[in-house]
């Protein structure tokens, strides 16, 4: 007995290798571009630290960054799991955002319902941006990858059109960026750094741990639960895993998918919580983008587990405040850490591969 | 509304539908072969940096032609590496190098010309044939070579065979990886082409605005046929044309304007419900049996 589990322990570490070993060659390769572009890598190193590790503020800030990350991971992490590509998390939660952000400025409700009730509405909206191209793709079979880019361009234009016209608060702002009527203090959320340091981790204001850390951390379990303790998410699992095993077994492969879907969509409708609800209090054609993207990356870093997608929800912050340090004090630009990110990708899915590979032979070697 | 302006509006759509054709006619090639190319996108930001790049630096716009083809053809061969011999999943494949491609433009941008969104403009320019770009008329012999090559020619015949049924090809003989890898670089070297039809005189980050992935919805409607999808990326480049020419003149909100080439590729999947077939072998990665 004891002689399979440690040889089971083997095969858990070798999974573990892929993630870590694909991190340092990106590593390697940074610090590769860093010497071509006449830099020293001890100083590239040294600004990195500084930028990301060096003040508990800093780490804070990794953690603040991470928020928005996570829940972009997750949602995209979501759908992969049924099999599902989610390209769209970019147009749900500009979409979801604005839905959120509209429940904040015109439902008028005491903070402790209203700030659930924007929290469901900018589900809801990222649901809803969601729907069609699920509903095309179990259907009608056509490709969610297309369909969901498709509506992230669309979701931009919508929105725009909406923030400059119809639901434009131009002059109750001081900046001429277009951008909606204030949010009300009821659905405001709060920071949570006093609590913070009254645990003695003591966090400047001009950090952002807000009440979208604990929506984060709730997510995150409920998606746990759901997914590995629930009927739903075992069947939803099974047909990422194999979708013609699932069909035979008696699945309903397409409800399912549809479901997987629209939960995902709902889920990238929480991106945007914090820049909206606890960085800007109104909503703007100008809300970061981009962060669609990084959740997939950050899904496919964290192997599309919730722990997982915590573990690359901080890397990816990490290295995000890592570019910023490299282009404030070397001539490394910032946009190095998507070329690390691409690659770091394309080499974990490589050695994840090459590693599946060596697992089968060494189970192959054992069965004999 | 004059004859001249009936023609201008003919060649001008011809040039705006060039780029996603190009593309298109590539994701032909590679989907054939059994790779799906989502990388498209990434490959289009890529060349059309290389163009500018490499014309600028050498005075001259055929060779920013060349090394475009070249930079093109080598980010395919990356995702052929991956998604064929490592047989990672090919959208997966995909998508890190679209991040990857993004990144790489703006950090060879920001190097080369101390600027990370833009590069001043480049002089150096095709000729200019009935007013617009003479590459876009380009489209339509290669069009028509590339429909000869994969229908009329052992090599299209191979490939068509290796992205329907890879086991058949692999037992007689047939080099399957080699020949997903020639699929996947064409499609690599033909957004070498999109780029010089694109807009060969800047790049602009976000420029591409999504017509790598126009040009695989296009490939879509266009049946995994080389004509097809060329006249499906016509569809879609006259549609934008007409948008451009009377944007100012439609009575409706300039957004709404701009998303109806969106609109209009979602409608079109849409509507394709079981007319088309893609190839069998399409999206699977092969592994060679063991002897």
């Amino acid at each position: 007995m004891a002689g399979i589990k440690l040889r089971l322990d083997r095969y858990k570490l070798l999974e573990i290798f892929a993630p870590v070993a694909g991190f340092l060659a990106s590593i390697v390769v940074l610090l590769i571009i860093v010497i071509v572009v006449g830099e020293s890598p001890g100083e590239a190193l040294t600004a990195i630290y500084k930028f990301s590790l060096s003040s508990s503020a800093k780490v804070a800030t990794i953690l603040s960054v991470s928020i928005p990350l996570f829940f972009a991971g997750i949602a995209v992490a979501f759908a992969f799991q049924s099999g599902v590509f989610n390209i769209g998390a970019e147009g749900q939660y500009y979409f979801g955002g604005l839905i959120g952000a509209m429940a904040g400025i015109y439902l008028h409700l005491p903070a402790f319902i209203h700030i659930p009730v924007v929290i469901l509405f900018s589900m809801l909206g990222g649901a809803l941006w969601a729907l069609i191209p699920a509903i095309l793709k179990v259907t009608k079979n056509v490709h969610e990858v297309i369909t969901t880019i498709m509506f992230n361009s669309i979701a931009l234009a919508l929105v725009n059109y909406l923030v400059n016209g119809p639901l434009s608060g131009l002059g109750q702002g001081k900046s001429l960026e277009p951008q909606t009527a204030k949010i009300q203090s009821t659905a405001l959320f709060g920071k949570l750094n006093g609590f913070f340091r009254l645990l003695g981790w003591n966090i400047p204001d001009y950090v952002y741990l807000d009440y979208s850390l604990i929506v984060a951390v709730i997510t995150g379990f409920i998606v746990w639960f759901v997914l590995f303790r629930m009927r739903y998410g075992f069947e939803i699992r099974a047909i990422g895993t194999s979708l013609d095993v699932s069909r035979y077994a008696g699945m309903k492969v397409k409800q399912l998918q549809l479901a997987a879907f629209i939960i995902s969509g709902a889920l990238s409708g929480l991106i945007g919580l914090q820049e909206i609800f606890a960085i800007r209090g109104y909503y703007t054609y100008g809300i970061a983008s981009g962060l669609g993207f990084d959740g997939i990356a950050i899904a496919l870093i964290g192997k599309n587990s919730p722990l997982g997608v915590v573990f690359a929800a901080l890397l990816f912050a990490f290295l995000k405040q890592a570019g910023y340090g490299l282009q404030f004090y070397t001539s490394v630009p910032n946009s190095v850490i998507y070329v690390i990110t691409g690659l770091m990708i394309l080499f974990i899915v490589v050695i994840n591969e090459v590693v599946a590979a060596y697992i089968r032979t060494l189970r192959k070697k054992e069965a004999v | 509304m004059n004859l001249s302006f009936i023609l201008f509006f003919f060649v001008k759509g011809l040039e705006i539908s060039a780029p996603i054709a190009f593309a298109a006619l590539g994701a032909v090639f590679s989907e054939r072969s059994g790779v799906i190319n989502i990388a498209l996108e990434g490959i289009m930001i890529v060349t059309s940096f290389t163009i500018v790049w490499a014309a600028i630096a050498l005075h001259s716009i055929w060779l920013g032609l060349l090394f475009a083809i070249v930079a093109g053809s080598l980010i395919a061969l990356i995702h052929a590496v991956v998604s064929v011999t490592f047989r990672v999943d090919q959208i997966v494949s995909g998508v890190a190098i679209n991040i990857f491609a993004v990144g790489l433009s703006r950090f060879l941008s920001q190097k080369v010309f101390g600027q990370e969104t833009q590069t001043p403009t480049n002089a150096y320019l095709f000729p200019r044939f009935l007013g617009i770009n003479s590459m876009a008329f380009l489209l339509i012999p290669i069009a028509l070579i590339g429909w000869f090559v994969l229908y009329r020619t052992v090599f299209g015949l191979r490939l068509r065979t290796v992205g329907e049924n890879p086991e058949a090809a692999d037992t007689l003989g047939l080099n399957v990886y080699g020949l997903r890898y020639a699929g996947v670089i064409i499609s690599g070297a033909l957004c070498g082409l999109s780029a010089a039809t694109l807009f060969p005189s800047q790049w602009i980050s976000g420029m591409t605005a999504g017509r790598g992935y126009i040009a695989l919805a296009a490939m879509i409607f266009g049946r995994w046929d080389p004509v097809g999808a060329v006249l499906a990326s016509l569809l879609f480049g006259y549609a934008d044309t007409f948008r451009i020419m009377f944007e100012t003149k439609i009575p409706i909100p300039g957004q709404f304007v701009q998303m109806f080439p969106y609109v209009l590729a979602v409608v079109v999947l849409a509507g394709m419900v079981g007319k088309a077939r893609a190839p069998a072998a399409d999206g699977k990665p092969y592994e060679k049996g063991e002897d």
